[in-house]
């Protein structure tokens, strides 16, 4: 007894899942291109010349953070078609993370969209077919965690997860189409058919914004995925003092 | 053979039901509450004169849909709880049974219960709230109400089957069920008001029929494709 938890606590200084350097680098390389997405942001792009104006500016951290969100759930609607496929539990806990990181995402997408909401629109919500689909997106997505928490079997709870990853993640564009049936919003559209309808020295600020954004998602990912696996061994380690 | 089995499935559940009659008649029931709810939810404000009060029918295309989601809600959370008290799951599970023929024998019965419900709650809902206008675009509204009620079911008996076998049951089924069905009730509240206004919108209609088509097929695929997890070993 004594000498099988030891061994489980000589395995505990060295989680498979945490590999701390590059996780620092990676969040490192993201804090550098926050920093300097917001300094191209307010010191090189032009101030928007309609009327939005210096209001604008919120849009090099509340787009990037939207895509970012979006990724997170393409990310975990990817391990869920993996962890149905292959059954292994390493996916199910990237989807869980990305879900995580998902929601955490669209709440700062609405948090942000509903500050420049105020600045731009005069109000701090507005139906629009965008915020609209985060907000329902959160709200799925919190299902998504309701749902995990009342299945108790491991490995049900993975397969149900990933299929309600699955729905959830087809019916985000839906949603979107479908808030684009009643009479138009207030958004403006930044990627629209004429092409990026923003000045080089603008796109700059939102490619290096953007790219910040994507690490920094990457090496929280990271973090999450660590924690996860910290989290089952624990669980091991106790299921096996207790027994 | 397997359309055999589909028959012989779906026969079972509306012989059930139609022992009983509890599902269909609690449904009614909910309707027809929930419709005088609204009636007096929403007619309450003070200084109306009695003219104006109880015309609701710019709200009608909501209200009816909102009553329809929550009705079918109350119907899809009863639909597997005998199968899974009673063992009939487990029976049904150890059977040659492809998994898919499952699914579209529980979907076809919830299809055509909530379909009953509407055959008798549309009428009373035109009556009450929409003036007895009788419909300029009626085989619309009849493709609606069928395009809506196929999304319902499709979505429905999938997530009532995952949420069956939860701890939660019938508590989780509004949560997972209802964001899913945002956009089938913005598709069918507003395509429903174009019908019940009888204004000249016949191209948004369509829009919103097609709209529906695509749902239903997303949501269709999505459920064949997975059912085989769902319902477990």
């Amino acid at each position: 007894m004594e000498s099988t938890s030891t061994a489980a606590l000589d395995r505990f200084d060295r989680p498979a899942g945490l590999k701390l350097a590059t996780t620092t680098v990676i969040l490192a390389a993201a804090g550098v291109a926050l920093a300097c997405g917001l300094l191209v942001a307010f010191w090189v792009a032009p101030t928007d010349a309609s009327t939005l104006g210096f209001s604008q500016k919120i849009f090099y951290f509340h787009a990037p953070i939207a895509e970012t969100a979006l990724l997170a759930y393409g990310v975990a609607f990817v391990a869920a078609v993996l962890y149905l496929r292959r059954e292994d539990a390493k996916y199910d806990r990237l989807g869980v993370a990305a879900v995580r990181l998902g929601l955490v995402f669209s709440v700062l997408v609405l948090v942000t969209g509903s500050i420049w909401g105020k600045a731009a629109w005069g109000v701090w919500w507005a139906w629009d077919a965008r915020l609209t689909t985060f907000l329902i997106a959160c709200l799925l997505y919190a299902g998504y965690f309701v749902l995990r928490g009342t299945v108790e079997d491991d490995s049900r709870r993975a397969t149900y997860a990933a299929l309600f990853a699955i729905v959830a993640f087809v019916d985000v564009p839906i949603t979107f189409f479908a808030t684009r049936l009643l009479p138009a919003g207030l958004h403006p559209v930044v990627l629209g058919p004429q092409g990026s309808g923003m000045a080089a020295r603008d796109l700059v600020a939102f490619l290096i914004s953007m790219a910040g954004m994507t690490l920094l998602f990457v090496g929280l990912l990271r973090i999450e995925l660590g924690i996860e696996a910290l989290r089952e061994e624990l669980r091991d380690l106790k299921y096996r003092l207790g027994s | 053979m397997a359309f055999r089995q589909f028959r012989a499935l779906l026969r079972k559940d509306i012989v059930s039901e139609l022992r009983t009659r509890e599902m269909i008649a609690s449904m009614f029931l909910f309707v027809v509450l929930a419709m005088i709810i609204f009636h007096y939810a929403f007619t309450v404000h003070a200084g109306s004169s009695s003219s104006s009060s109880g015309d609701l029918s710019l709200f009608a295309g909501g209200m009816l849909w909102v009553v329809f989601v929550f009705g079918a809600l109350l119907g899809l959370n009863r639909s597997f709880v005998h199968e899974k008290d009673e063992g009939c799951l487990d029976g049904l599970l150890l059977c040659p049974v492809d998994r898919v023929i499952i699914f579209l024998a529980k979907m076809t019965a919830n299809l055509i219960f909530l379909g009953l419900i509407q055959v008798l709650a549309v009428p009373v809902f035109v009556v009450i709230f929409a003036s007895g206008r009788v419909a300029t675009h009626l085989p619309a509204f009849l493709a609606l109400i069928v395009l809506a009620d196929l999304g319902i079911a499709a979505l429905g008996t999938l997530l009532a089957t995952i949420s069956m076998n939860t701890r939660a049951r019938d508590l989780l089924l509004p949560i997972l069920f209802l964001p899913l069905a945002i956009p089938l009730l913005i598709a069918a509240a507003s395509g429903t008001s174009t019908v019940f206004s009888g204004a000249a919108g016949g191209g948004s209609l369509l829009a919103r029929l097609a709209f529906l088509l695509v749902y239903d097929g997303v949501f269709l695929v999505l459920a064949y494709g997975t059912y085989d997890f769902a319902i477990g070993e």
